[in-house]
């Protein structure tokens, strides 16, 4: 029998097997590196960047939930000069497709992270990040306003000669309007959810949890979410999905893959197992082999077809 | 590295009423660690595997045997994670993520001190027990809440290291009625008043390692530099990866320009130099 093939294309962008990383939960690609080689997965998505070198929010910054986690890090990045310069050359180097994360508190911010970021920087794509939930207009406003949504996404799009992937939030009341935004707008793909925002409370101290207050839950809690926001959108815009939201098994991957997701991105599971990404991949391979289903690709979106 | 460890050794420590824990787990991480370094654990029932509690729990290193390929684990149980974590039963294998973080540095000569307060004790055992071989002097500060704590977490393996040992107790009984810190203070006054008159600007070759509360190990740090005195710290922070990639157990640091930037306590740390630690920082 001849193997599944694992490859992946969508929005230009070429993957050996379609699971990725999540940002902000992979570093710039080094540290998990002992625990997960990099040549083995589809690709990895870095740690998000703003202009400007940020410090992030006080701690505590994480906080557990059921089968969850609440987290408020609020952008902590080198900026995009130290990153340019002591990051993207070590990158460049990675034996994986590299997607770089971009936030920015106004249009002008974007643009100007897009424009420093081309297919010679060796990337693979640009993934926009309208949809931090912790800081304050950390691009949250762009996340969760249609308009703004599809401007910031236009902007950015005419910057840059990298595909763009649109990462969008799930704190809106429709994500298929939002999705139809940043289509409009010309974003080549989406990054489907960013984390729920919710908050914990010290019942002792009868104070919040986290020094944000807030933060955004990510974890198995939040997957049935994003399982519904990817077939929600998969049934109504034509655009490649990665989804993400609480996978930490190959049967999750394979659950958001039939809801129509192109690509699937772990992210808080690989705290839980660094290995996740290895064990979801052999997973999507044994599970293609015994359904008699040649290509990844044509597994895609399946559950729509019954 | 991600491996298992066998559970060799599960027990109570001391007064069951404490919930202290002694774990010993055999594997291939007890080959490359060092004191001051942790584990991050995989507490699962493994008969049910679940998602509840979803992270690994970090946990400090209480000693290291190379040898027997075994490392200890000495906890105590305060939440869903380490009541689930208590469970597992000789025989029994633990995923493991270690060994993980920067341990201390032993100075090449001279005397060091260990201060101590409460389960700030269990991975200053490591030290110590590296330190000696080494053929330091080493001198321990310990404070608890009473007698019976003290002697629950460990002070007879402690006292069976002969080093001099000083022991303070809020209720006065066992040592002296007070905080660790008084008796620091009080030791190190005199040590300076000698050397003052040997002419000499600080106490010669002590260096200070020091885990606990934040305000004690603070304090310590304070008095530390007061008398130029080394201080190493190890901090705690929740974790989320306990690799350095998910930035959530981050601590402020001040370099000598006075400029402040944050380190990872799980993989810049958790040990750190207390002069450098911002202590009530607000970012």
């Amino acid at each position: 029998m001849r193997p599944v093939d694992l490859t992946t294309a969508f929005a230009g962008i070429t993957l050996r097997n379609p699971v990725l990383t999540c940002s902000g939960t992979y570093g710039f690609g080094e540290e998990y590196a002992d625990y997960c080689p990099l040549e083995a997965l589809g690709g990895i998505t870095l740690k998000g960047i703003t202009p400007l070198p940020r410090l992030g929010n006080s701690v505590p910054r994480l906080v557990e939930t059921p089968a969850g986690l609440l987290n408020s890090v609020g952008l902590e990045n080198p900026g995009l000069e130290e990153f340019l310069f002591s990051y993207l050359p070590k990158i460049r180097k990675m034996p994986t497709a590299v997607i770089a994360n971009i936030s920015g508190f106004s249009l002008e911010d974007y643009v100007q992270m897009a424009s420093a970021l081309q297919v010679d920087s060796g990337l693979a794509a640009l993934e926009v990040n309208i949809s931090c939930p912790n800081v304050k207009h950390g691009g949250m406003h762009f996340g969760t306003d249609p308009q703004s949504a599809e401007e910031v996404i236009a902007a950015v799009k005419t910057a840059t000669d990298l595909p763009i992937i649109a990462k969008l939030s799930p704190n809106v009341t429709d994500i298929v309007g939002m999705a139809r935004a940043v289509q409009r707008g010309g974003a080549d793909a989406l990054s489907l959810i960013n984390t729920l925002l919710g908050m914990r409370i010290d019942i002792e101290q009868q104070r919040p949890l986290l020094a944000n207050t807030v933060g955004g839950l990510s974890g198995p809690a939040i997957r049935p979410i994003a399982v519904r926001m990817v077939w929600q959108v998969a049934e109504a815009v034509d655009l490649p999905i990665i989804g993400m939201g609480g996978i930490t098994t190959w049967q999750d991957a394979v659950e958001f893959i039939l809801a129509g997701a192109t690509a699937v991105s772990i992210g808080t599971g690989n705290f839980v197992n660094p290995q996740a990404p290895l064990e979801v991949l052999q997973g999507i391979d044994v599970y293609c082999e015994k359904h008699g289903i040649t290509s990844v690709r044509n597994l895609v979106g399946l559950a729509h077809k019954a | 590295m991600l491996t298992d460890g066998l559970v060799v050794v599960h027990e109570g420590l001391g007064e069951e009423k404490l919930g202290l824990r002694r774990l010993v787990l055999k594997g291939p991480i007890a080959k490359t660690a060092q004191a001051g370094q942790f584990v991050a654990v995989q507490v699962q029932d493994s008969s049910i595997p679940s998602f509840d509690p979803l992270l690994r729990r970090p946990i400090s290193l209480a000693e290291i045997s190379p040898d027997q390929e075994e490392i200890t684990l000495l906890y105590r149980i305060q939440g869903r994670g380490t009541e689930i974590l208590a469970r597992a039963r000789c025989g029994e294998r633990l995923s493991l993520l270690g060994p993980l973080g920067k341990g201390f540095s032993l100075p090449k000569i001279g005397e060091l001190w260990l201060i101590a307060g409460g389960i700030g004790i269990f991975p200053l055992y490591a030290l110590a027990q590296s330190a000696l071989a080494q053929g330091l002097i080493v001198r321990l500060f310990w404070g608890g809440e009473n007698q019976s704590f003290l002697k629950s977490a460990g002070l007879p393996a402690w006292q069976a290291l002969g080093i001099p040992i000083h022991l303070s107790t809020l209720d006065g009984t066992l040592g002296d009625k007070g905080l660790v810190t008084e008796q620091v203070q009080v030791r190190l006054s005199q040590l300076f008043r000698q050397t003052k008159q040997a002419d000499s600007s600080s106490p010669g070759q002590i260096s200070v390692a020091t885990c606990g509360p934040k305000k004690m190990m603070q304090a310590v740090t304070e008095l530390c530099m007061n008398f130029s005195v080394p201080v190493q710290v190890s901090l705690e922070e929740r974790m989320g990866c306990a690799v350095g990639a998910c930035l959530g157990c981050v601590c402020t640091l001040i370099d000598e320009a006075g400029t402040l930037s944050h380190r990872k306590v799980c993989q810049d740390g958790p040990v750190f130099r207390g002069e450098e630690v911002v202590w009530d920082a607000s970012c």
